[in-house]
């Protein structure tokens, strides 16, 4: 396997500092960038989210034109905070409301192009409690700087080799090395370079966005890779060291589901792509148990495993974005 | 004179057309643990800021304050120093995320003392946005090692090594607004540490409890007939002690301090209190240690001096209340020194030293005008004349 990419396609966001140099670039290529941030239930985090990249890249370097909050209808007060502190609100239902009514995040990203302007869009998770603003300029600036980058995808903590004999390992969450990480050596050997493959923070040109399909929920991640990788190669694919993240710590059932959406969305593409056959379809559900007082009851999770097209061919978005 | 307290009420406004941006000083300096001693990696981002923000000079004194310098239009009028303490009483794995709501700010640190530092980084685009310049350089100042066992170095040290004149000081302190420190009492902190040889022993017919000696030693404080003036008073602010529930208590600790607005009482009680502690140790057989971890002299800027009455000129002004209480703090380092120096609070808050300390948003651009009104002041001359008393 070359592993080339992993040289000549991975940066660290110390890299991009200079914020006037991205100002420059992004006024001479006139292009429009907006930010979109999945909302559940994240009143504790969204207005850090939306008040530092308001202050940072808006008001002090105009980078982002637009923040955009697409939510998937929160209990919490996540859609009055969010507006309070300057955000353009959606619940995801009413955006195409005529389509059939799906949620996860997926959906969310999917449904937010549809209501945003940029021709590059950086998607970042809305639970990020140390957020920086480098969290989104750093994904951007490889899309300004090298015409061949596309999409560019989040990885967190120094990962490569420091000395000589001293490494770490990659950091990827347990997901990712004991699902996707097998899966990709298994098919894929390439795309191992990505290394952190779930990460929820991306940036890309509308253009590959609008042409893949999203599935409505975890999946969406890895089918984004699969399809990108697919379609364009992995050269349009940059990634960038963000360093920290906090993150809250899911246990292992939460894992165990995840991990089951992924396996099914990795299956499904790549019977799509005619990597395999499959004698019977996939069933539908995760099935976990518990011990309740003496008794082992099922606790099942199901997955419709529902998908969005490419944008591109809905009607309503062909004729917003005047592409007939 | 008074025209520039006129435009204060508009400052309020413009002040807050920026708050994204001293909010996001706040987050991003206040979200970087600072524990007394260990200020360095907020010290770098507070660095960081104050270079992003172009402030004229920026680097660190000799005793590694943060210290950020904006020049003035003046060759000959001296600095006016704004100051902040960098270090609070969290450890580095204490969840220094905050959150973020409507009216409010929530998290570790937050009001003693992230806030004001976060307001102190912002104060290049505060004045930029309100045009303003002053005639004086303004240094900016974050000190280490500030509260609890850093007792002020950093403020002693940067103090001790500035070799020209200083025009005057604000200090600034996230929680109270309408606090106005002038004064700050004579004061000795001192701990008391008693301990009991735990070897089983011939020495002891009957074995001595520590926490009873702590008591006794208590008891006989509290005898101490102590003047009303000058005012003073002893406060016993902490103790610990013992092991277990069902056994005698070989040590036993008291923190107290002793103030007073007279030094040379503060100095007398300390000594009636020594007197009393080898006195009980004597009686007990038990070995009683006092030490003293931190002391400061009485000072104050008079209650005419121009500088108070500018300040509550300003406070009025922007309908502020001004309470005065003694503190020691930051000031009492600038009073000791003979420079005028007030200390003034940014906004209101609650759940004070711990880690859900809360402050509210609002207020803020009101505390940071305050802030600037006095600085004005400064500027304008009204700590040039009169020397402290
Ligand atoms: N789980 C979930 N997240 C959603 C949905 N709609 C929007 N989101 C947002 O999508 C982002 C990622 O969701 P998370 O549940 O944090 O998923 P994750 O990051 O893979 O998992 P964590 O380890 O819990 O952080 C967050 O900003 C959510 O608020 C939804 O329907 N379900
Ligand atoms: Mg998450």
């Amino acid at each position: 396997m070359k592993n080339d990419w992993l040289e000549k396609n991975t940066f660290h966001y110390s890299e991009f500092n200079d914020l006037d140099r991205l100002v420059d670039e992004k006024r001479k290529k006139n292009l429009k960038i907006s930010l979109c941030l999945p909302t559940l239930n994240e009143e504790k985090t969204i207005a850090k989210e939306i008040l530092i990249m308001k202050s940072e890249l808006m008001t002090r370097y105009p980078i982002l034109d637009e923040i955009v909050v697409v939510d998937s209808g929160s209990t919490d007060k996540t859609r009055e905070v969010a507006r309070a502190f300057g955000a353009d609100v959606y619940e995801a239902k009413d955006i195409l409301p005529d389509l059939e009514n799906f949620k996860g995040k997926g959906e969310n990203l999917w449904k937010a192009l549809y209501v945003t302007e940029g021709d590059i869009i950086v998607y970042l998770d809305a639970d990020i409690k140390n957020i920086h603003y480098r969290f989104a300029y750093a994904l951007i600036a490889p899309l300004l700087f090298y015409d061949n980058v596309k999409y560019v995808k989040a990885f967190y903590d120094r990962p490569i080799a420091i000395g000589k004999n001293k490494f770490r390992p990659t950091g990827g969450g347990r997901v990712t090395e004991l699902v996707i990480r097998p899966l990709f050596s298994l098919y894929f050997p390439e795309l191992t370079q990505i290394l952190q493959p779930l990460s929820g923070e991306y940036a890309g040109s509308r253009e590959v966005f609008e042409a893949i399909p999203f599935p409505i929920g975890y999946g969406v991640e890895t089918s984004m890779i699969l399809d990108i990788y697919e379609k364009w190669g992995l050269d349009v694919i940059a990634q960038v060291d963000l360093d920290k993240r906090i993150h809250r710590n899911q246990d292992t059932r939460a894992l165990g589901k995840m991990a089951f959406v992924i396996m099914m969305t990795f299956i499904n593409r790549q019977k799509k792509l005619g990597l395999i056959e499959l004698k019977n379809d996939l069933f539908r559900e995760m099935i976990q148990y518990n011990l309740v007082r003496d008794e082992y009851q099922s606790d099942i999770f199901k997955i419709e495993g529902h998908e969005r097209p490419p944008i591109i061919e809905i009607p309503e978005y062909r004729h917003k974005f005047n592409k007939n | 004179m008074d025209n520039y307290l006129d435009k204060l009420p508009d400052f309020v406004n413009t002040v807050k057309s920026i708050q994204e941006t001293i909010i996001t000083n706040i987050v991003l300096i206040g979200q970087i643990p600072s524990p007394t001693f260990k200020e360095k990696r907020r010290t770098q981002v507070m660095m960081e800021r104050l270079a992003e923000f172009q402030v004229d000079e920026c680097s660190t004194d000799g005793y590694r304050n943060p210290i950020g310098i904006i020049r003035g239009t003046s060759e000959s009028k001296p600095p006016i120093f704004v100051v902040a303490n960098l270090d609070t009483v969290f450890a580095r794995d204490v969840d220094h995320y905050y959150t973020i709501k409507e009216n409010s700010i929530t998290g570790a640190g937050i009001l003693d003392n992230s806030l004001a530092v976060g307001v102190l980084v912002s104060m290049p685009e505060i004045f930029r946005t309100l045009n303003l310049r002053f005639e004086s350089d303004i240094v900016l100042a974050g000190v280490i090692q500030s509260i609890g066992k850093g007792n002020l170095r950093g403020i002693r040290h940067l103090l001790k090594t500035w070799h020209t004149p200083i025009r005057g000081a604000v200090c600034i302190e996230s929680s109270g607004l309408g606090r106005f420190n002038y004064y700050t009492d004579g004061m000795i902190r001192c701990e008391l540490e008693c301990n009991i040889s735990t070897v089983d022993g011939w020495e002891y017919k009957f074995k001595p409890n520590a926490i009873l000696v702590i008591n006794e030693v208590i008891n006989q404080i509290q005898k101490l007939r102590l003047p009303q003036k000058p005012r003073s008073r002893v406060i016993f602010g902490k103790t610990s002690a013992g092991f277990k529930h069902g056994m005698i208590a070989y040590d036993a600790m008291l923190g107290f301090e002793i103030q007073s607005d007279s030094d040379r009482m503060v100095k007398s009680i300390f000594n009636d209190i020594k007197d009393i502690i080898d006195g009980i140790s004597h009686e007990y057989e038990v070995d009683l240690k006092l030490k003293t971890i931190s002391s400061l002299n009485a000072a104050r800027l008079k209650f005419n001096h121009p500088l108070v009455k500018s300040t509550v000129a300003v406070m009025k002004k922007l309908e502020i209340e001004p309470i005065s209480a003694p503190s020691e703090s930051e000031i009492s380092i600038f009073l000791a020194k003979k420079i005028p120096a007030v200390t003034l609070g940014v906004t209101r808050g609650e759940n004070h030293h711990q880690v859900n300390a809360k402050v509210e948003i609002e207020p803020i651009s009101k505390g940071i005008t305050q802030i600037i009104g006095v600085m004005m002041a400064i500027d304008k001359g009204v700590c040039d004349e009169k020397r402290l008393a």
